[in-house]
This record gives C-alpha cells, structure tokens and sequence, in this order.
C-alpha cells in the first residue's frame, strides 16, 4: 500500500454530540432536556478553524402523553419542544430511551445540516465523519468526497476466513474494498484500515473502517485514501483512549462542541 | 492581529481552582498570533461595570500533548519523517498583576470577563497618572513613552514623588555599555529643566563626573534620530542640549592645566578651577585621613585647629601671632611650635596636646596639599561652586574623573554637604537640587567600611526628600549598594540587567519572564517603579539630545598639556581672545608660579572687561631689581698703585 502520505489540502471533519437529562416527570411521564450540536473543522495550512457549527437544546417529551396544560407549561420554558415516540405503554425507563433516540436523531440532522452547509461552501473539500454514513444517506449520490471513519466493531460485515483478515491486517495495511447497504436503498463502499500494529495488543487495537458512496472513484482511491488517513496519526489523539482509532482532528471537534456546552454539563 | 488600544478584545480572563483570578493577579488567554508581549497593559471589563488595569508580568504557550512520549509514539521514534498534518491546538496563557481596580473599593478578584488592549487615556489611569497629570496643578515629569500593541503613550513621574517631599530621590541600575544609565539621567534632567511646574519652585543638578568624558559635553547638541524625534514629541519635550551649564574641574598637579577631557581650545574657557584652601578641606578631615588615624587625641587638635587657629589670629606661646589661611601658613604654625617646644627645654605637650599627637597631624594635614594636588592649593586661593547663587534649570558639572578615589571621595562629601547646609538655611539659590552619582557601589557599598562618604549618603537619602537634595544615582549592580540607600529611592529604574544580579534577592519580586525581558532589553528601554505604579512598568526613551562623551571626544579631542606659560597664555586667550601672549607673558615674567596661579584663578573667577588688566593687577607689586653695576666699568676696582718693597 506504500506509507502514509500527505493529504488533500482541502480536508474538513465533522462531528457531533448530543446530552440529554431527564429534568422531571409529568406522573409517569419524563420530561427529558436535551442539547445537540455538530460542527466541522475545516484545516487550513496546519490549523483546524471552525467551518461550521449548529447547537440546539430542546425539551423532548410524547406530545400525546401529556395535557394541553402541560404543553403550555413546557412552551412557557422558551425552550423548543421535540416530539418523541411513546410506547405502547408507559415505562419509566423505555419511555427515556424513546426520548434519548429522538435526541439522536436529531443530532444526526443536524450532522447532516452541517455536511451540507459545508459542502454547498466547499464543494471539493473532503469531509472526514466520525462514524458512518448511514445517517448522511441523501448526501451520499452528490458528496462523493465524504468519508465516513468508524472506530467501533459492533457490528460484523464480513464472516471466517474473510473476517480473520480484516481484523488481522498488519499495521499500514487495508482490506480490499466491499459494498455495504444503508438506509435501505444506498450503499457505500467500505474497507478496514490498521492504523497502528495489533500485535501484543487487542485485535482490534488501531483498526478502523473507512466508508465512501459507492462511486468508481472510491474503488481507486483506497490506497491513496487510506494513506493519508495513515499520515493522521499523528498528532496522536492521546490521552484520549481511543487514540489509536481517533484522528486527532475528529477529536478536536469533539473538543470544540464539549467545550460549547458550556453549563450543560 | 492586536491594534492599538481601540477597545478591541484581545483575550478573555480563565480562571480554575488550580490557577484562580485574585485581586492582584489573574490570568488570559489570548489568540496565537497576537502581538501582547511581557510588559503589555491590559484593561479587564466586568459587566457590573467594574473595571481592572493589569500588566501582563508572565506568559505561557502550551499544546494539548500531555507528554512528549506521545509525540515519539506519532512520529515513530523518527523527527524526521512525515510532518503531521494538523498543529496541535495551542494556547497563549498570559499572566497579569492588577495595576488598579475602578472602584478601588472593595477589593476584589478579577472578573472573568474580556480582556482589551489598554488605550492611551487607559494607561494614565492604570498608572494613577490621572491625579497627577491631569489635575489643576499637574506634577508630572516624562519618564519615557510606553508602546505596545502600535499604541505610543506618554509615562509621566510624579514630581512630587521624584524630587520631593512625598518622596524623593532616583536610582538606576543596569549593565554598563549600554549607554542606558547616564544616558536616562541625561534626559530625566532635560525632561525635569522643560516640565517641573512653576509652582514646584527653582531646580538646579550638580553632576559629579567620574569616569571618562560622560558628562562633559552636556552643552553641545547631539545626533538624534528622526525615532528620537517623535519620543520627543510624543513626550512633549524640546529636544536641545542643556542652555545653563558650568564646568569646574581641578588642576592637574602642575597646578595650571585643567583635569578634564574638556580641555579642547574651544571649550576650556567655560571650565573653571576647582580649587580649595585649608578651610575647606579641614572641615572634612575625616574623608581625607584613615580611620585608624583619627584617634580621640587627634580628633581633639583638629577641632582645636578648627575651632581656634584657622582664619583667626592666634598667638602662640612664644610671641608669634599667626592668621592660618593656608597650608603654608598652617606649615608655619606647627615649626614655631615645634621650635618653641624645643627651645623651651625638654616638654612633650603644648596646650594639652602631645607633640607626638601634633605630629601625626602636622603629618597628615600638611601631606594632603601633595595627596591631592591640583585640588588642595598651599597658598589658600579659592576657587568653588556657587554657593548661594546657584541659577534655576542650570547644570553644575564637577569633572573628577581625573582624580584618585580620596580627592573624589573628598570633592563630593564637601560638595554635597555645602548643597545641604545651604537647602537647610534656604540660601542656596534654588529650591531643589538633583545631585547625580555615577558608580554609587563605590561610595555606598552594600558591605565595606562605614566611611564618611556613605553616612553621608545615607543622610541625604534619608532626610533629602525634606530639604530638596534629590539624589539620582547609578550603579551596574544594586545588590551592591547599600540597602538603605536604594531602598529610600523613590523611583527606580532599571536598563538592561545582568542575570547573576537578577538572582540576588532584592528582584525576587519580579516574575521570571520579567526578569528575562530585563536581560535583553534594548537600549533606549527601561523598567520604571514608582510610588505610584503598582508594578513596575516598561517605557522607551529618546536618547538625550546632549552630545555623549565619545563623541564629543571625537569632536573636540582633548588639548595635551602645556608649558606653564602657555597654559596660563590659552586659559586667559579663552577668556577674551583679544589678549595679546606676548603681554601677558611679559606680566609674567619673574614672577612666581604660585602669584601666577592666583591672579589666573582671580581673572577666571571675575571674567572682568579687561582680561590682562585684571590679571596684571592682581599679580601684584614686583620689587625691581637694581643695576649694581655702572656700564662699561669693571666689577674690581683696582687697588691704587704704590711701591711694593717685597715685590719682586
């Protein structure tokens, strides 16, 4: 695959968080505060600079759950009110888990918005995400600089033999490319990437995946890809944990929205 | 980028547990590529409305890598490999010691609130430069011009805090070379002269000159840059060199040629003598004699001396009247004594005191005139400072560079004790006196004998600021002046440092990266405390517009020594360039060197009209010889011719 090499000047990172707390209950009910943001981090030179950035805080609740009186009450905060799903019945803890995946969601649409705003700006820029593209599907047929950088395993697309290689990729090395469906209709293509050696480590230990929009171009480029994210290693992103997985640019994003949330937490 | 002081903000007050904002110190961040430097003046603004002055005293730049191991970890053990992309994030973290709350009352920490660069009107208020600069009856002296961040403003002392009574006094201290030390108190002296306040009274600086030609040209203009020009301007100061300047130096040991570098053609004339008689030494033995010679008994005659004997008619025991005025009369006194002593048989005492106690003194005393010849005349002609008619903004410049440490150590405990005398009685012709010392670790060393010279310091140190005997002295290293002495100094400044003596004690106080700035400074740069600066404070000064001594060496190189006559010929040509040599060599001829040297002295004291007049005049009667022999006639006059029976 050859060493690392540099990068495209014109690179950008995107990513986001989200927090939520729940502030009381309305009986059963929870009333759950929730704050979302994304930003990207466009590099100029050698310096990160803030390309783009979106925050919002929010009330979550069921809307249907609750007394015209109590909507009121919660309008009255000034802060805005987020509809969540309500199940089947109430459930103090599921009820929150329902609330938390609305907080989510939204923090996806706000990555989104973020992506978008970017790229109408910088349409040739790279956008670096932190984790896949599944929730960036609508972009995927007109971004096709967008890369995706997944640092968790959970899930497991490939199986024996195929599987064994992925994960034991030696250091600076890749696996080939293979497609994946998201979001239904979408796939992407996506490959392993060892970043620093396993060995006397875990397995998994410096191994990433890389997605693209399934495009040509991303079949040609996985080697050239995958180089210059080798050549992101340094800076190292320690003391954080995830260092041997986490660029160091995705984790000043990370920096840059926890240190604008301020009171939050 | 930072501009200058336009309200922009620069930087935003952080504050932890570990490093919290205090009342007195406080620390901001700021941008990376921000021009804020050590010695920088910010304001703080809270939104209560509170305001703080602070000058930035220390700053820190740091990354987020928490070890360098992780740096080796990204790069492989190889610094020369692949560059990586991103530069870590990095944080200027500055230091800054609160100069001023508004309100002062009640203290309290600093807000975390924005941090703006200080803009001129800022500055005076940081400073407390607002109740003494702009007031109905202001007080303020330029010290120099503070300039960070493209904002030029003017830094004023306070007169009353410089030459007194608040407090009073000046001392710097800096590396010598850097023509920082003498070149300050240069333009400290012209700031003063153009800016002290009528209602502040008469001014007047007696400069002892005691290295090289330093102060020798303070009346001759010098180079300035067109840099100088705007300081000057800034500072509201006209540059031009001192208008009222006299020299006096004393005589080199032939008693005719001055001692001085200022002995160019052109400029000897303006140098006048500095020479003294008995009655001005003996009232300051103690400078001139040892320590260990000035034993009770000694000490008792020379008061007796003092007391009854000089510029009194005194008879002796054995009929001789004497009226001691000089060393020569002096010498006159102590050999009928001794005659008298002898003759009278075998007795060791006269008047109570031993003959071995008189010798001792007769022995010192009379071996002063040769120790400091050139200062000290014999024959008790007097030629000195103008006592009682010192002139308002003038300069008297006492060149003693030329001397040994005893005529130096002698000319300024005199000097500066008639300033004293004369302040305390209100008659010296000025209200206050700015008396600037070079070298003060040599006259008041921080360890050493406790000679007359540094009591005497310490004196004026101490009790000046009342009487308006200002001190400004210089020193290369302060740690090796006494304490007392730099600790009265109101105002201190500081040029560029050495960094051993950064380490003494005494700049515990300052912070590390001040101290550093202290050692690189610049020339034309100092460190200024003040009372009323609550920490100190960075300003840039013109250099003075008097020519330096080098240069004027250059200019007006030193004229080599001359033959007696042709001394006195130049010295009187310099008065008045009518006069004719050969007349005044003929006036001279026959006569003593000593009745030259007097009726010189006389003639440069008076300036009269009439030069040669006055100079003949006061060479006094000469007794004409008389022709014993007739013309033509031979000195024998033959015996009469007669008969000689035994002639052969």
């Amino acid at each position: 695959m050859g060493g690392p090499a540099p990068p495209p000047e014109q690179t950008a990172f995107l990513d986001g968080i989200q927090r939520y707390a729940v502030e009381g209950r309305f009986g059963l009910v929870p009333v759950v505060r929730g704050y979302v943001a994304a930003a990207a981090l466009r590099r100029e030179g050698d310096r990160l600079r803030l390309a783009e950035h979106e925050a919002e805080e929010m009330i979550v609740v069921p809307l249907e759950r609750i007394s015209p009186g109590q909507r009121q009450a919660l309008a009255d905060t000034g802060i805005p009110l987020l509809d969540c799903e309500a199940g089947e019945r109430a459930h103090p803890v599921v009820d929150v888990q329902l609330a938390a995946r609305a907080v989510e969601r939204r923090r996806e649409e706000l990555e989104v918005a973020v992506a978008t705003a970017l790229l109408r700006s910088e349409p040739d820029s790279w956008l670096v995400v932190d984790g896949g593209l599944g929730g960036l599907t609508h972009l995927l047929g007109s971004a096709p600089r967008v890369l995706g950088l997944i640092k968790s395993h959970e899930t497991q697309f490939l199986d024996g033999p195929d599987l064994e290689v992925a994960v034991t990729l030696p250091e600076g090395h890749r696996s080939s490319v293979f497609a994946r469906r998201v979001g239904g209709r979408s796939s992407v293509y996506t490959w392993y990437l060892r970043l620093w050696s396993w060995e006397d480590r875990d397995l998994l230990h410096g191994l990433v995946r890389i997605e693209r929009p399934a495009t040509d171009a991303a079949l040609a480029e996985a080697t050239a890809v995958s180089r210059w994210l080798l050549a992101e290693r340094a800076p190292l992103s320690a003391p954080d944990g995830r260092w041997d997985r986490l660029l160091y640019p995705i984790r000043q994003v990370e920096t840059f929205l926890r240190a604008q949330v301020g009171g939050w937490w | 980028m930072i501009r200058g002081g336009n309200g922009e903000t620069i930087g935003r007050v952080v504050a932890t547990e570990a490093l919290p904002a205090g009342p007195h110190q406080f620390h901001f961040w700021t941008a990376t590529d921000t021009t804020l430097g050590i010695g920088a003046i910010v304001r703080v603004d809270a939104d209560s409305g509170r305001r703080v002055y602070a000058v930035v005293v220390d700053g820190r730049a740091y990354s987020d890598l928490a070890t360098p191991l992780h740096e080796v970890v990204a790069a492989e053990g190889d610094p020369s490999g692949v560059p990586a992309p991103t530069r870590r994030t990095e944080v200027r973290l500055w230091t800054a010691a609160v100069l001023r709350h508004e309100p002062e009352e009640p203290v309290q920490p600093v807000p975390l609130a924005e941090v703006r660069l200080a803009s001129q009107a800022d500055v005076e208020m940081a400073l407390r430069m607002d109740g003494y600069v702009r007031c109905e009856q202001p007080t303020g002296i330029p010290v120099g011009v503070y300039r960070a961040g493209g904002l030029t403003a003017p830094v004023s002392l306070d007169a009353d805090f410089l030459l007194g009574p608040e407090s009073a006094h000046l001392n710097i201290s800096g590396v010598s070379g850097l023509a920082t030390k003498t070149s300050a108190v240069e333009f400290m002296l012209a700031s003063i002269f153009q800016r002290l306040p009528s209602h502040k009274g008469s001014v007047a600086a007696v400069c002892f000159n005691v290295k090289g030609p330093d102060l020798c040209f303070l009346d001759q203009p010098g180079e300035l840059t067109e840099a100088d020009r705007e300081l000057y301007a800034a500072l509201e100061i006209e540059p031009r060199p001192f208008d009222g300047v006299q020299y006096f130096a004393p005589f080199k040991p032939d008693g005719v040629n001055l001692n001085t570098l200022r002995s160019h053609a052109e400029l000897v004339g303006s140098v006048q003598p500095l020479v003294w008689g008995l009655r001005e030494v003996l009232n300051y033995h103690e400078v001139l004699l040892n320590r260990d010679d000035i034993d009770a008994k000694a000490d008792a005659f020379l008061d007796f001396l003092a007391d009854r004997v000089v510029e009194k008619e005194f008879r002796d025991d054995w009929g001789g009247t004497h009226r001691v005025r000089s060393f020569a009369d002096l010498e006159r006194l102590f050999r009928s004594i001794f005659d008298g002593l002898e003759q009278a048989g075998r007795s060791d005492v006269w008047r109570t005191h031993h003959i071995a106690t008189i010798r001792k003194v007769r022995n010192r005393l009379i071996n002063i005139s040769t120790r400091c010849r050139g200062l000290v005349t014999d024959d008790g002609s007097v030629n000195d400072l103008p006592f009682g008619a010192f002139e308002d903004r003038a300069v008297y410049v006492l060149d003693v560079s030329g001397m040994d440490q005893l005529g130096q150590d002698l000319v300024f405990t005199r000097v500066v004790s008639m300033l004293r005398e004369h302040l305390e009685r209100g008659d010296l012709g000025v209200e206050h006196v700015v008396v600037f010392v070079d070298e003060l670790n040599k006259y008041a060393p921080a360890d050493g004998p406790d000679t007359y010279v540094r009591k005497m310091l310490l004196d004026i140190s101490e009790r000046g600021r009342y009487l308006g005997l200002v001190l400004f002295a210089a020193q290369q290293f302060r740690s090796q002046v006494h304490r007392r002495i730099v600790g009265n100094a109101g105002t201190m400044v500081f040029g560029r440092m050495d960094m051993d003596e950064l380490a003494t004690p005494g700049y515990q106080v300052l912070s590390p990266a001040t101290k550093i700035k202290l050692a690189t400074l610049p020339k034309g740069e100092l460190m200024v405390r003040h009372p009323h600066f609550t920490q100190p404070v960075f300003v840039r000064f013109p250099r003075p517009a008097v020519m330096s001594g080098p240069a004027g060496v250059r200019r007006y190189p030193p004229a080599a020594d001359v033959p007696f006559e042709e001394a006195v010929v130049r010295q009187l040509a310099a008065l008045d360039r009518r006069v004719s040599p050969a007349r005044i060599k003929d006036s001279m001829a026959g006569r003593r060197e000593e009745d030259v040297r007097r009726a010189l002295l006389a003639t440069k004291r008076a300036r009269p009209d009439d030069v040669v007049g006055f100079f003949t005049a006061n060479l006094g009667r000469t007794v004409a010889r008389e022709q014993v022999r007739r013309e033509g006639s031979s000195a024998t006059i033959p015996l009469r011719q007669v008969e000689d029976p035994y002639a052969t």
